[in-house]
């Protein structure tokens, strides 16, 4: 139990996924620009995050090391994590429609979001087991809530702030990202894992 | 119907196509990523133990341990250590002598600690500090002084958890060497 | 081979559609394993295989290919390639490739690669589109190194490994830290939209 809070923790907050390891930069910076836009992505994210992680971590282990292939591991982790993405936008327009009319437009964007194939690989190079794995997907997911919403709103202050123009954009979004990422390094010592 | 077939026999062959460009890309490729493995080891072993001329690997109780030797003569036991980092994974090697109390050395093979700070922990002069230090009683750090006991070394600065870890590292698998190669005896 | 605009094509990944710069993709390897220049490098050469690769397999055959598995298609040539890159690294680069370790693999998801099968090589023909990965690759690598050797400056005192700055430079260990990495993207990202309006404005008149 001591272990699924440190995993969950450190994925959330001491390691966050975007701070640290830079991954899901491109919705990072590309859906950042309100609160309500940056809370829906990152619910969408976590979702098919945990989910990714359950499948992948089945399938690499069950299919992939029970038969020799290793090889195979990123293109069929890819294609697991598109097909997930899709399976799951048909699954919320039949189900749901009101909440495909909030995360819908999220959904194909995140097939290409590095965060979670990078979530997968790092589960498999740390040798989590299934459950770790879960917690692990869904600390991922917190975490980069967590930090796009928190871009989010620094990013509506700034809307009438005077930024230098070249700097407007993607410029002041990555310096106040180097910003966030100093300040949640002061969470580093909470724990050591 | 003509699209649906069209659709599926294009996936199927490149589904084909790419898994058999992987299976010789693998052929290729693994054992040298094997050869590479083993010549860490075995640099690693030599640069712990510089005067041993060849090595044995033997399996005690679940560990890996390696016989460093110079001529039939046994210098130490060499012995990978694995534990969490700061960062991530922290993989070594150590060395210890025959007699399990005092430690020749240590290398740092893989680690994802702080560039700049935590990774300091693969420098020679945080590496070094090990070179003859105690086993017993377990090894210990301090901060920000030099170490005054014979089983202390000096954490790096600004990075205490990276430090501990590999201190903590070392201990916990000298205790179960130490454990498993007295039963042996 | 007929290829009118080849010039133009191949300058444009350089400066005026950098991915980095001016499209704000890629960011992830670009931000992650720029904390020494040849790191960076390595990065650069690896993404540019892949991108030149999958941009000639995809152009070939991209007649073939019904629209509606078109991304699945993509996908899977380029982790075909990603993988045999990765592999490749492992096997005769293995400190390179233990030091960028998940970040060779990701380069599957980098949004560059597929944005160009997309954006570029699904329209065009093989020349173009093997002339448009060259420069796209190139502009990407030049930015990796040029991001890696300032951060390996300020951070280790070192470019490519050799010292540059004296005894006496205190390491900014910011720089190697990840926000070093955003903080120096950030300002270059700004210097360059600066010179490119100046270079723009000189232009028109």
């Amino acid at each position: 139990m001591i272990n699924l809070t440190l995993i969950f923790i450190a994925a959330a907050i001491t390691h966050n996924f975007v701070l640290t390891y830079f991954l899901g930069i491109c919705p990072f910076i590309g859906v950042s620009k309100r609160i309500e836009q940056a809370v829906g992505m990152g619910i969408a994210t976590t979702f098919v995050m945990t989910l990714a992680a359950c499948v992948t971590w089945i399938i690499y282990h069950f299919i992939l090391i029970r038969f020799g292939l290793p090889f195979l591991q990123y293109a069929s982790f890819i294609i697991v994590i598109a097909s997930l993405v899709q399976i799951v936008e048909m699954f919320i327009r039949k189900v749901s429609p009101a909440l495909y009319r909030a995360l819908g437009i999220y959904l194909p964007l995140i097939t290409t979001n590095c965060a979670i194939l990078g979530l997968t690989l790092f589960m498999i190079l740390r040798k989590y087991t299934f459950l770790e794995g879960v917690v692990f997907g869904v600390g991922a997911g917190c975490g980069f809530t967590l930090a796009l919403v928190i871009m989010a709103g620094i990013r509506e202050e700034l809307e009438c702030c005077d930024i230098p123009k070249p700097l407007q954009g993607a410029g002041i979004t990555l310096i106040i990202a180097g910003m966030l990422a100093l300040s949640f390094m002061g969470f580093g010592g909470l724990i050591s894992r | 119907m003509r699209k649906t077939i069209q659709m599926i026999s294009v996936l199927t062959i490149i589904g084909l196509v790419s898994g058999t460009v992987l299976v010789f890309t693998y052929k290729y490729a693994n054992p040298l990523i094997l050869d590479n493995q083993k010549n860490e080891i075995k640099e690693a072993i030599f640069k712990i133990f510089p005067k041993a001329d060849t090595y044995e690997k033997d399996i005690i109780e679940d560990s890996v341990i390696f016989r460093a030797k110079e001529g039939g003569k046994l210098l130490g036991y060499a012995f990978l250590a694995e534990g969490n980092g700061y960062q991530g994974a922290i993989k070594m090697m150590a060395g210890i002598e025959p007699n399990l109390e005092t430690l020749v050395g240590i290398e740092i093979l893989e680690s994802q600690e702080t560039p700049g700070l935590g990774q300091e922990i693969t420098e020679e002069e945080f590496k070094a500090q090990f070179k003859g230090l105690m086993t017993s009683p377990k090894i210990t750090y301090v901060k920000n002084k030099p170490p005054e006991r014979p089983n202390e070394i000096r954490a790096v600065t600004g990075a205490t958890v990276s430090s501990s870890a590999v201190v903590s590292i070392l201990n916990e698998k000298i205790k179960k060497l130490k454990n498993a190669l007295q039963k042996l005896r | 081979m007929h290829c009118k605009n080849c010039g133009k094509e191949f300058c444009k990944g350089l400066w005026r559609e950098n991915p980095i710069f001016f499209q704000v993709l890629g960011m992830c390897p670009t931000l992650a394993v720029t904390t020494k220049a040849l790191f960076g490098f390595s990065m650069g050469m690896a993404t540019t295989f892949v991108l030149i690769s999958s941009s000639l397999v995809i152009s070939c055959i991209r007649k073939l290919v019904p629209p509606q598995v078109r991304i699945a298609t993509f996908t899977v040539i380029i982790a075909t390639f990603v993988t045999c890159a990765d592999y490749f690294l492992k096997a005769n680069f293995y400190t390179i490739s233990k030091e960028l370790g998940p970040y060779v693999p990701l380069i599957v998801v980098n949004c560059i690669i597929l944005g160009r099968q997309e954006a570029f090589v699904s329209k065009h023909s093989v020349a173009e589109s093997f002339v448009d990965a060259v420069g796209m690759g190139i502009g990407f690598s030049a930015v990796l190194v040029l991001l890696g050797s300032i951060r390996e400056l300020l951070g280790f005192g070192t470019i490519f490994y050799y010292k540059i700055l004296g005894e006496g430079f205190e390491n900014w260990v910011i720089m190697a830290l990840p926000a070093g990495a955003f903080i120096t993207l950030g300002f270059l990202v700004g210097l360059f939209n600066w010179l490119n309006s100046k270079l723009t404005s000189a232009h028109k008149i």
